[in-house]
């Protein structure tokens, strides 16, 4: 046995007076109340007016559990813990005298909050760590201040050095160096696009002598739509709750907004109209504000108009109205009765108020919390009502929308943001300037989503090297150092892995376009591929099974290639030994992107073509084209150059003793080519479908895998603002001996192979190059080559490949 | 060429990278709220094994028979309850119901709670009763709710630093109905994933899961690790990232390594049973999950649930044909979980282990949810008079009343806690129990205490719904 519990001894055993008492008789339910959601409301409420915040009438403060003990200027202490008939406090909310009974105006308090006050001071008057009635005292200025920049030290004039240059210099924080050019490839690749940058770039990148090459770098790496909306993405299918599986889906109680993401991230959709059309939807975008229903009755805290307010009080106002969505918030201004009214916006009707589950009895009208800027019309319908909450979030006089997306933003590049943590954006940022320079500057350049992540990446304090941090990241004032390292996220970790071995899968599960058809395009080539099988009739006995094969040369890399087929009744292919696809219904061809499949030279396809358990005839129909490097076209149809044979591969496509049979025949074209032409359609769209040359496939494209969720991309049934800094031991095993993740090194190290060559220095400096963007040190050679051996195989590339995957420098954005 | 840059205290960390692995650093995720008032009671169990009679085990035809009479046509519904006959157990005067004659035999070492009762949610998802049961809040919640597992990973963290402190055995994630709905509960929610669960779907591939990948001989796999080491020990990149996140990730592969190296992880292998023990246990998956808990508890483990699956409409999901099908059951979880105690016993175990058989709600013939509930009848069976034998079972879910079992760590021997009716509505009408206070009462038998409270978005987030869970302190030895 093991030692039974980490707890210090002295904690062990201690029996809660209250709950805990084993074998003792049950404590009278009485004695629970609870201060967060029983005393903190009555205290607000019947004593907050005179004695919290900055109100201490008679000398007497609520705000912490030591002024409330303490009393006020008669000198009587206000609380004896365990002692309401003693305690003063209690004394003069019972008593009768009007002299003497609080409050001293108004009605006097009920007698069940009376009560709870009574049962908190006779059980020690326990208090909220850290809760105070005083609050925060920062409260930013709806409206954008204008920020006047400071004089530029030196040549640094990029608007935000002019700020965080003067900071620096009234901390007296000396100014950190630039990052080098390597790491600033790497850094802003992974930041914009989410990608590797390649070897050549990187060595392009290294050698180019000019002064702007880092503006030029961000500004090329923003101009890639695709690349750049498939990474943000991911920021916000986790900000918007967007996913395509996972929980409601299933009883139809939730909508994607996919298609309708994606093309406004492509397109740099302007961030007003972003908030506007996500607030005031069409059907493509109306995921978000209509939240997830689950089957059955949900907490009051959970109705869809009650998610909606918490999720756009989130998502786009950087406000928690999660606390409010029960009572007042304890730890924020937001009351209950506002987050109702937010949540009217969009309900068919008043909402009856619940507090903690319990109707009150109070109805919220439509509103929304910042009503200096104009207020919602509750007589227009819901649809008219969020049209003008669109219109006030992203007035110009609104200072918290554009705030609120500078903040996350800046967070996400520099690892932490400007007011900490991101969903409080009541708190103090640590350049109030900075943070207002910013949503200003952004608003002044038309909401421009693009033009903020330029200007933040062509900072010097974006391009500065990280600060050594020695320790846990500690309490106490947060002082801006530079560039935080951060942790790659699921998604940059996954498609770095496929960029490294090739791996992506040939379609996406999210239906979005990626590749905006071209009208001048030509149309594809009708199909060339005829319907075979062993003999021209089709005739077919139940659940024959015949494997065809067919070769083709490539004289240059395949730049795209497709495959597509379908069998009467199922067929399986492999391209060189690589599965490519299956069908299990003639009138459903599979189409599949097979580039990584090929190789220059000799290529080979082998197909298992099966007929069902019932009678009827058998058939193989299969089409593959391939667009080559060098601008040439290879095509493959199934014809009569095709063989079969009766002889069956296993189950992964190989021949048992590897050796392939020796007695194929000629294939042969059926007669009735009719006989499916139902499926033609099919068939022809397969072939045009994929025919575009398709960036790699983006795992934030692809449905939750489990390596995926244990590297951190979560179930997205609520809205999410932060990913997982560290890596768990759970991750680490998957990582280790994940069988998917093997077999993608087991695979990737093919092409490594092909990109590196075999000498086992040439192979090692690409790997570092691809992975880490810089070449290996000669200690990390000399291990690279112990790990190589003279002549690198798949199996040792594989293990170097993942050596360096595992290193903290590849799995950090730095 | 970079240059090569070798700090000594550089190496000295790496060099002591091992011992850090064992060293106690602030652990990830929500901050634990200072003066919490979790003074934690003593434990009573260090181990805790849930069996999970997932899809809604019917009380009346398992652990709290009632009226009884087998199928015949026309059989009028009224006039049965039970549809398998009562039998004697362990314990006089407690009665099982026929088929559960192993855990007849072991119930003098156990307790029944005969009341414990789930909220009506107007309609029934198993799902969602199932992320109540498994978080303690009823979904959709503000915030992703850690599984109560992951709450003792987390504030009781593993008995044995090599092993994972919780683990699910016998649950699919993948192809499955509802699967996302499972998956939402199946997690550390806000604690993060270092508090997740390990999830091993198939018992007789748990050993996979701790081995290196296929295809990858151990020699291989060590000396992957000894270079990556090197790697690291060379990598001019280090002093430029920041020491607490480099520790922290080296930590986890080294944790990792060890247990893919270590002998504990011959405890997810049953396979090294002697074969009349896998035997005995080997009744299907669940039985077999039985037996795995058992070797992961042994070596270490704190929090295991094994499932009998759910899957929509099969094993205890029975909308036909539920009197066949859980004559099924009966022969699939009888003898291993009576073996489990036994075994349990046998080896010193069972007196620190809470061995736990639950379900997300009972079932009845008639009543859908329970007496006045809005939720939609899902059963097509008829409620007057029994026409064939499909219509014979508990095709209903009843939300009123239903048994859960506790053996060892701590519970009474032979007790009996709580009642439902005798005559339909079978409802609790003794000392009901909810999931809030059943979770206090295996909390606090884990030495946690149910007010314990996590500081998640500014919001206090309470181990039992806003800290008020009770614990039912009548099933304690005491």
């Amino acid at each position: 046995m093991f030692a039974d519990s980490p707890w210090p001894k002295a904690l062990r055993g201690v029996v809660l007076p209250a709950a805990c008492a084993l074998g003792l008789a049950a404590p009278p339910a009485a004695l629970a109340v609870d201060f967060s959601h029983d005393v903190v409301p009555v205290l607000r409420v019947h004593c907050g007016t005179c004695h919290a915040g900055s109100q201490r009438q008679g000398g007497f403060s609520i705000n912490d559990r030591e002024s409330i003990l303490a009393g006020g200027d008669s000198g009587t202490a206000g609380v004896v813990p365990g002692d309401a008939a003693g305690s003063e406090l209690i004394r003069r909310i019972v008593s009768t005298d009007p002299e003497i009974r609080m409050p001293a105006e108004g009605a006097a308090i009920p007698a069940e909050a009376i009560e709870i006050l009574r049962r908190w001071v006779d059980g020690k008057a326990p208090w909220e760590d850290g809760f105070s009635f005083e609050g925060t005292t920062y409260e930013a200025p709806l409206a954008l201040r204008v920020v006047e920049l400071p004089p530029p030290h030196g040549d640094r004039t990029h608007p935000i050095d002019q700020i965080v240059d003067a900071y620096r210099a009234a901390k007296g924080i000396p100014t950190p160096p630039r990052c080098d050019d390597s790491t600033f490839i790497r850094r802003a690749s992974l930041d914009l696009v989410g990608l590797l940058p390649t070897p050549e770039a990187v060595a392009r990148f290294t050698a180019d002598p000019t002064p702007d090459k880092r503006r030029r770098l961000v500004r090329s790496l923003l101009d890639d739509d695709l690349a750049r909306a498939e990474h943000w993405m991911t920021f916000w299918n986790d900000l918007l709750r967007n996913d395509y599986s996972g929980t409601g889906f299933i009883t139809g109680g939730r909508k994607q907004i996919t298609g309708w993401l994606h093309r406004a991230l492509v397109d740099n959709m302007s961030y007003d109209r972003f908030v506007r059309e996500l607030v005031s939807p069409s059907d493509a975008a109306r995921g978000f504000i209509d939240g997830i229903v689950w089957r059955g009755e949900v907490n009051a805290s959970q109705t869809v108009p009650i998610q909606f307010a918490q999720n756009v009080g989130q998502t786009f106002l950087g406000i928690n109205l999660k606390c409010a969505s029960c009572h007042d918030s304890f730890i924020d201004r937001w009351k209950l009765q506002q987050t109702y009214e937010l949540a009217a916006v969009m309900a068919p009707e008043p909402l009856d108020l619940f507090r903690c589950e319990k109707a009150t009895g109070a109805r919220a009208e439509p509103g929304w919390p910042f009503p200096e800027l104009g207020q919602i019309d509750g007589s227009k319908p819901p649809a008219e009502r969020l049209a003008q909450l669109a219109t006030l979030l992203t007035d110009p006089g609104n200072g918290w929308v554009s705030r609120n997306l500078v903040n996350r933003i800046w967070a996400r590049l520099m690892g932490r943001g400007l007011v900490h943590p991101v969903d409080a954006l009541r708190a103090p940022p640590w350049s109030a300037d900075l943070l207002d320079w910013l949503a200003g500057d952004l608003v002044g350049h038309g909401w421009d989503t693009k033009h903020l992540l330029e200007t933040i990446c062509t900072s010097e304090a974006y391009g500065a090297a990280t600060p050594a941090v020695d320790g846990q990241p500690q309490g106490g004032e947060y002082v801006f150092r530079g560039p935080l390292p951060r942790r790659l996220t699921a998604e940059q970790f996954t498609d770095a892995v496929w960029q490294l071995t090739g791996a992506a899968p040939g379609k996406p599960d999210a239906v979005v376009e990626r590749v905006k058809p071209d009208p001048a395009a030509p149309p594809a080539a009708p199909p060339a591929a005829r319907w075979i099988w062993s003999n021209p009739t089709a005739s077919s006995p139940p659940t024959e099974r015949r494997t065809v094969r067919a070769r083709f040369t490539l004289p240059a890399k395949a730049d795209h290639a497709v495959a597509v087929a379908t069998a009467d009744n199922e067929v399986t292919m492999w391209i060189n030994g690589q599965t490519v696809g299956r069908s299990a219904d003639w009138g459903k061809p599979f189409a599949e992107a097979v580039t990584p499949h090929l190789r220059v030279g000799d290529n080979e396809v082998l197909v298992v073509a099966a007929n069902a358990a019932a009678a009827g005839p058998a058939a193989l129909r299969a089409e593959i084209r391939v667009r080559c490097g060098d601008g040439s076209t290879v095509a493959l149809a199934s014809g009569d150059s095709w063989e079969w044979t009766a002889t069956l591969p296993d189950a992964n496509g190989l021949w048992a003793h590897g050796a392939p049979p020796t007695d194929w025949q000629q294939a042969s074209v059926i007669d009735a080519q009719g006989t499916w032409a139902s499926a033609d359609t099919a068939f022809t769209a397969g072939l045009a479908g994929t025919a575009g040359p398709q960036p790699m496939v983006r795992a934030v494209l692809v449905k939750c895998t489990p390596l995926q969720a244990a590297l951190g991309r979560p179930n997205r049934d609520q809205v999410v603002t932060s990913r997982p800094t560290d890596l768990t031991t759970l991750e680490a095993i998957q990582l280790a001996n994940e069988q998917a993740l093997f077999d993608t090194f087991a695979r990737g190290a093919a092409q490594c192979r092909a990109a590196g060559g075999d000498d086992p220095d040439t192979l090692a400096c690409h790997l570092f190059n691809a992975a880490l963007a810089r070449l290996p040190t000669e200690t990390e050679l000399a291990t690279a080559r112990e790990m190589l051996g003279d002549v690198p195989t798949d199996q040792t590339v594989a293990d170097l490949l993942w050596a360096v995957v595992m290193l903290p420098e590849f799995q950090f954005v730095r | 060429m970079h240059r090569d840059h070798q700090r000594p205290e550089r190496r000295e960390f790496l060099r002591n990278l091992a011992a850090a692995a064992t060293a106690t650093l602030a652990l990830p995720g929500p901050r634990r709220r200072a003066d919490a008032p979790a003074a934690h009671p003593a434990a009573t169990a260090d181990a805790i094994i849930v069996l999970w009679m997932a899809g809604g085990m019917a009380a009346p035809d398992n652990l709290d028979p009632k009226k009884y009479k087998p199928f015949e046509k026309g059989l009028a519904v009224a006039d049965v309850i039970s549809t398998f006959p009562a039998i004697p157990t362990a314990v006089d005067g407690v009665q099982v119901c026929q088929g559960l004659e192993g855990i007849a035999s072991v119930l003098d070492r156990g307790t029944l709670i005969r009341s414990h009762v789930q909220p009506d949610l107007g309609s029934i998802l198993h799902s969602r009763h199932q992320y109540h049961w498994h978080t303690g809040y009823v979904p959709p919640q503000t915030v992703a709710c850690p599984h109560i597992g992951a709450w003792m990973a987390r504030v009781l963290g593993p008995r044995n630093p090599t092993m994972p402190p919780f683990i699910t055995i016998g649950q699919r994630l993948e192809g499955i109905g509802e699967n996302e709905e499972i998956k939402a509960f199946t997690t550390a929610g806000f604690f993060g994933s270092e508090f997740g669960p390990m999830n091993l779907p198939f018992p007789e591939e748990a050993a996979l899961a701790v081995r290196p990948p296929k295809g990858m001989e151990p020699g291989r796999f060590a000396d992957r690790y000894k270079h990556f080491k090197k790697l690291v020990a060379a990598n001019p990149a280090r002093e430029f990232t920041s020491d607490y996140h480099q520790e922290s990730l080296l930590r986890s592969l080294e944790n990792a390594h060890r247990l893919l190296g270590a002998k504990e992880r011959d405890a997810f292998d049953i396979t090294l049973e002697p074969k009349e023990v896998l035997e005995q246990y080997d009744t299907g998956r669940f039985g077999r999950g039985c037996l795995l808990a058992r070797r992961l508890v042994e070596n270490g483990a704190r929090y295991v649930e094994v499932t009998t699956e759910y899957i929509p409409f099969v094993h205890w999901d029975t909308h036909e044909r539920g009197h066949e099908t859980v004559d099924r059951m009966h022969g699939e979880i009888d003898r291993p979980i009576a073996t489990l105690i036994r075994d349990l016993e046998a080896r010193g175990l069972l007196d620190r282990t809470l061995v736990v058989i639950a379900s997300e709600f009972s079932r009845d013939m008639i009543t859908e949810g329970r007496p006045g509930s809005k939720a939609t009848d899902q059963a097509k069976s008829p409620k007057d008079f029994l026409l064939e034998p499909a219509h014979y079972g508990q095709h209903r879910h009843f939300t009123g009343g239903s048994t859960v079992a506790l053996f060892g760590g701590g519970v009474k021997k032979g007790f009996v806690h709580g009642r439902t009716a005798d005559e339909r509505p079978c409802l609790a009408i003794e000392d009901p129990v909810t999931v809030t206070d059943l979770h206090a009462t295996l909390f606090t038998a884990m030495g946690m205490s149910p007010k314990t409270v996590f500081d998640i978005e500014g919001r206090p987030f309470y181990a039992t719904e806003d800290g008020k869970g009770q614990p039912v302190d009548a099933i304690f030895t005491g």
